[in-house]
């Protein structure tokens, strides 16, 4: 079974600036405060196509995701791993992640895609972001039995989650608006 | 990247040890994706030598257990990178 939620989001900052902002979210030092389920992120792999202006990477995230006590019990570890592959193509200006599990794979996928672009109705100065999350308690785990509860406790996780993250990107954007300002003065 | 205890406890500061080679590619990479990448500037990759040092400094210290266990995943992962092999930089 699976389970998807989806989410819109309309950044009032132009797409450069956005998705600037998304490379910084987990790095800057103070936001690790407010995504303290982040502990690690590491950038594993990165290339350049120079001639079509295309940025591929891949970071390596490392989560704390405890969970619900009975499925603590189950799975015996609070830490999750996952895999985000990133492609910004700057020339027609999108941005496409895409994080998965790679640990306790044989319980549980979790797939959270999110696409950064310009908005339609202001291209040049919003930016809208659409967020897709899917869930599927793997069928035959020990985790089937309970799957609605643990996918509806999984699924309110990520809406809190991905509300802190919406917060940490509108400031690492206001700062950014901020720094741009100081240079052109 | 340990995953010990101790790395949550303390969630201000990375125990990492390639934390210090890290910061400063992503200082470098901020600057370049900022600046010039969505800019139009793509033309030349930059801020090489912080990432290599960065990288060897994680082939070092990342668990070799946990390594292999992303670059797998990263490998089953390459549909997304497929048709742009062309041009490795």
């Amino acid at each position: 079974m699976v389970k998807a939620y989806t989410q819109e989001h309309v950044y009032k900052h132009p797409w450069e600036r956005v998705t600037s902002a998304s490379w910084r979210k987990f790095a800057d030092p103070e936001n690790k405060r407010t995504l303290s389920h982040i502990l690690e992120v590491d950038t594993l792999n990165r290339k350049l196509d120079t001639r079509s202006g295309k940025l591929y990477t891949t970071r390596a995230l490392t989560i704390h995701a405890p969970g619900p006590w009975f499925v603590r019990k189950i799975i015996g570890q609070d830490i999750c791993h996952c895999i985000e592959s990133t492609v910004v193509d700057a020339q027609s200006k999108s941005m496409q992640l895409t994080t998965r599990n790679v640990s306790l794979q044989k319980f549980i996928e979790v797939e959270e895609k999110i696409r950064y672009d310009p908005h339609p109705d202001n291209p040049t100065a919003w930016t809208v972001c659409r967020q897709q999350t899917s869930i599927r308690i793997k069928p035959l785990s020990a985790l089937a039995s309970m799957a609605e509860k643990v996918e509806q406790k999984c699924a309110e996780k990520f809406m809190q989650n991905s509300v802190k993250g919406r917060e940490v990107m509108e400031r690492i954007c206001k700062y950014l608006e901020a720094e741009s300002r100081g240079i052109a003065l | 990247m340990g995953l010990s205890k101790r790395d949550k406890k303390s969630s201000s500061t990375s125990t990492s040890p390639c934390a210090h080679f890290r910061s400063a590619y992503h200082n470098c990479f901020n600057r370049w994706y900022s600046e010039k990448f969505v800019k139009g500037q793509w033309d030349k990759e930059e801020c090489l030598s912080e990432w290599q040092k960065y990288r060897a400094c994680l082939s070092e210290h990342l668990d070799d257990k946990q390594l292999s266990r992303f670059l797998e995943a990263e490998a089953a992962f390459g549909s997304i990178f497929q048709g742009d092999s062309e041009n490795p930089v």
